[in-house]
């Protein structure tokens, strides 16, 4: 049976969350031990035991150990099951890292499947909604598999109240071409405001418009509805054959334009990388990639997240990730899988 | 509460008043959203002032008894960080009293500026679970044994868990105690000493009052332990307060309980169900609130059965019992007993008096054989050195008065008859075979050998039969054996006929 080592590498939630959706695809039991041993709150927390526990469900899965503060669960899944599902996550937690972890398993099921997942739509630590819909959904789609979604509520940290729908269609898999990047990107910013002063919105917009240079109606303020305050800056980036969107939260004790100034940074290093696929993005692609069979993109520098990403996926599915920094150009990383021998 | 990652509340029972339902419902919608894994259950109290003790404990205490909580189906927990101090502080008393089966629950509000939800912390009142506390528990623990064994370092294990029971209960309890245990087994001195550890624990504020109750006869019993008003007999002039009343607020040690006669077993039942009695002479009954601590060397149940000791008032005092076993059965306590005995003799007298090397060895090694009956047991221990001591030539107890002790303690204890510690197994056999006056005049050492040879005779028919089991070893080594003969000589010589010691 398969061991994993949650405290190894990155060592947090992404570990158990690839290692619940790889063990849905494939059917294989696993252990996890020492599962965010070395965090300062170890264990599963509730938000990684409701994955736990919407996994078992998606799955049929029967659990040990799958109580909040453990550090050792056993995952064994019987038969995965398309259908309706609805889970509630507690404490805000994200909604789209629940997606996420049965997001492999649906796609791989016998017939389409819907997912209203309640929670936080805009968490730290997160992927927010608008990259899941407008970066990751596209490409998933090129690869031959369905993904729609649809925000119904917003869900801010730290009231949550959120909830998003997924409606998943079973993938016919075919490799990614590599995408390509255009020489003139288009840029568009969106910033997101529940409860609080609108000036602080507007600060935001001028800092992006100044910085990026854009035009008074390539900036959007949006107001929303949700159950605490909440401000979201993001900036979505047509990089030719694919859409790359960076967000930043607004936060308690930060200046509006620190806040816009954490993405017009980002979007900048992303520019400036020369790359299609910034480093979120190619962390939520190994996974389409690996269940495609083959593939590859180029990047930037793989984090210590995406590293032990592959390493997890490896030891579910008969594929092997080679990561290799372009010789001719540095900064820019090639990820391919392919079938393992 | 319900915020963190960490903690998991899967049942929230929130106490609330009829109007404060808008506020519940904002509440409750909240926890719906951040926490959809809890159910909100609303409980009504109605407490018209949130700041009256009496009220809002009794609107807990209600509740402690219609919750229905299961603490073996789930892990209860009090939440005592909101509501107003009354209500927290009668929360914290009721958990204490494990009236609510649960452990508390602290809530910390978050850092100013931060939206993280705070801190939580979950207090366990099972005191004894945290080591540092522990350890002071039990370090209190041994200085009440301590106290109890009046410094003493005893050996023996069964006097010592007495003492650890005895500190267990006396601090806890404030219903009657019953000490029993032969005369001189220092049933008046543990009893002294409870009042002590008691006073040291704030417990008692008032005085030990002590009597026995052999002493009391007639009137003068009643009036000594109840009082009287001036006049109430011939010879009243005054009003007499009364030892019952004289222990107010402390502790009253009656020895011999079994000696008080009818009337007083009577008044003192009522005394003690009500706290309250009639002194002689008067129409006015007073209040005295004691601890009563009774001695005995009785055995009340046969004074019950014998209709001498009241019934109800023994199983009013029997509820606490603690046999003092006597120096006989504590032999490894002689050692420890004779040194503070000697400590005690050379404070009050101001000199120092001790054994020489081998004076004490002899007087060990007597004192802890089974020759030593130690019939008045501490009492005898404590006239034996007190002798010593006081015949000690400069200081120094020496062999020659050690074996003089000796020889005047194994006098007194043939001096008295033996049916002071009641009949043994050995003096019933010998006794039945060859009466009461000829068992007296017997040694120890041919006692137990003559009862032993009766008791094998009994379970045969023949001497031979019984001759063999007794010399079974050294027949084998002898040519020709007649264990009959041997055995029918050893019977003479006590004066036993062999045909009356055989069985049937």
């Amino acid at each position: 049976m398969l061991t994993i080592d949650g405290a190894e590498g990155e060592g947090g939630g992404q570990v158990l969350r690839t290692a619940l959706g790889l063990s849905l695809v494939t059917g294989k039991p696993f252990l996890i031990e020492r599962i965010r041993a070395r965090r300062s709150k170890p264990g599963l927390q509730r938000q990684h035991l409701t994955a736990v526990l919407a996994a078992a469900e998606v799955g049929g899965a029967r659990t040990e150990g799958a109580e909040l503060g453990s550090q050792r669960l056993f995952f064994r899944p019987s038969r995965l099951r398309a259908g309706q599902y609805r889970f509630a996550i507690g404490t805000a937690g994200s909604t789209t890292l629940v997606l996420q972890t049965v997001l492999p398993a649906l796609l791989m099921a016998e017939g389409p499947s819907t997912v209203v997942i309640e929670g936080g739509t805009h968490n730290p630590m997160a992927p927010p909604f608008e990259f899941v819909e407008q970066a990751f959904a596209p490409l998933l789609h090129r690869m031959g598999a369905g993904l729609q979604l649809t925000l119904r509520r917003h869900g801010f940290y730290p009231a949550g109240g959120g909830e998003i729908v997924a409606a998943i269609a079973p993938a016919a898999w075919q490799p990614l071409e590599p995408p390509e990047r255009s020489e003139r990107p288009q840029l568009r910013g969106r910033i997101l405001l529940s409860d609080i002063p609108h000036h602080v919105a507007e600060r935001e917009a001028s800092v992006l418009r100044r910085e990026l240079g854009l035009g008074a109606d390539e900036v959007q303020v949006q107001p929303v509805r949700a159950a605490g305050p909440g401000n979201v800056v993001m900036l979505r980036l047509q990089l030719g054959t694919v859409t790359e969107v960076v967000t930043a939260l607004g936060e308690r004790g930060v200046a509006a334009e620190d806040v816009a100034g954490r993405v017009v940074a980002e979007a900048r290093a992303l520019l400036a990388a020369d790359v299609p696929i910034g480093e979120h993005l190619a962390d939520q692609l190994l996974i389409p990639l690996a269940l495609a069979g083959s593939g590859s993109f180029t990047t930037v520098a793989p984090s210590q997240h995406t590293r032990t990403n592959a390493q997890v996926i490896e030891q579910f599915l008969p594929v092997r990730f080679a990561l290799q920094e372009h010789s001719g150009r540095p900064g820019v990383w090639c990820i391919t899988v392919m079938a393992a021998r | 509460m319900c915020q963190h990652g960490d903690l998991l509340v899967r049942r929230l029972i929130l106490l609330t008043e009829p109007r404060f339902s808008k506020l519940f419902e904002a509440v409750a919608s909240d926890i719906a959203t951040i926490s959809p894994e809890t159910t909100v259950e609303r409980r009504d109290l109605h407490i018209r002032d949130a700041w009256d003790f009496e009220q809002v404990f009794d609107a807990l205490f209600e509740l402690t008894r219609n919750l229905g909580l299961d603490p073996e189906a789930e892990d209860v927990l009090v939440h005592m960080t909101t509501g107003s101090h009354v209500a927290q502080i009668c929360l914290f008393l009721l958990t204490e009293t494990r009236h609510f089966p649960a452990r508390l629950l602290q809530t910390g509000p978050p850092r100013q500026g931060s939206d993280e939800p705070g801190t939580w912390q979950i207090i366990d009142l099972d005191l004894s679970r945290f080591d540092k506390i522990a350890q002071r528990f039990a370090q209190q623990h041994q200085q009440g044994q301590s106290l109890l064994k009046s410094g003493i370092a005893t050996r023996s294990r069964a006097f010592n868990e007495l003492i650890t029971q005895v500190e267990t209960v006396a601090p806890a309890s404030t219903a009657p105690i019953l000490l029993t245990g032969p005369t001189g087994a220092g049933k008046s001195q543990l009893a002294r000493r409870i009042h002590e550890l008691k006073q040291q624990r704030h417990q008692l504020a008032g005085p030990f009052v002590e009597v026995n109750c052999a002493t009391l006869r007639g009137d003068h019993a009643q009036s000594a332990l109840f009082g009287h008003k001036r006049g109430a007999f011939t010879g009243a002039l005054q009003d007499r307060a009364g030892l019952l009343r004289t222990a107010n607020g402390g502790m009253l040690f009656l020895d011999e309980i079994g000696e008080l006669g009818g009337d007083e077993q009577a008044m003192l039942l009522r005394a003690l169900e009500e706290k309250r009695f009639l002194p002689l002479g008067s129409d006015r009954e007073v209040d005295s609130d004691f601890q009563l601590v009774a001695g005995t060397n009785k055995d009340l149940g046969e004074a019950v059965a014998a209709g001498r000791f009241r019934e109800d008032l023994l199983a009013r005092i029997n509820l606490w019992t603690f046999r003092l076993p006597g120096l006989q059965a504590r032999s490894e306590d002689i050692e420890p007993n004779v040194d503070h005995e000697l400590e005690r003799w050379s404070a009050q007298v101001g000199r120092r008096v001790h054994f020489n090397v081998p004076a004490r060895q002899r007087y060990l090694a007597f004192a802890t054989s089974a020759a030593a009956a130690w019939r008045g047991n501490f009492r005898d221990l404590n006239a034996s050195i007190t002798r010593l001591c006081t015949l000690a030539p400069g200081g120094r107890i020496t062999e020659a008065l050690v074996d003089a002790e000796i020889a005047r303690l194994t006098a007194d204890w043939q001096r008295e008859p033996t049916t002071t510690g009641g009949a043994t197994e050995d003096d019933e056999v010998l006794r039945a075979v060859i009466g009461d006056d000829r068992v007296a005049a017997l040694d120890r050492f041919d006692r137990v050998q003559l009862a032993e040879v009766l008791r094998t005779c009994r379970r045969h028919r023949s001497l031979s039969a019984a001759g063999r089991e007794l010399f079974a070893v050294s027949r084998n080594n002898r040519a020709s054996t007649n264990d009959a003969d041997r055995l029918r000589k050893y019977l003479l010589r006590f004066g036993v006929d062999p045909a009356i010691a055989l069985g049937p």
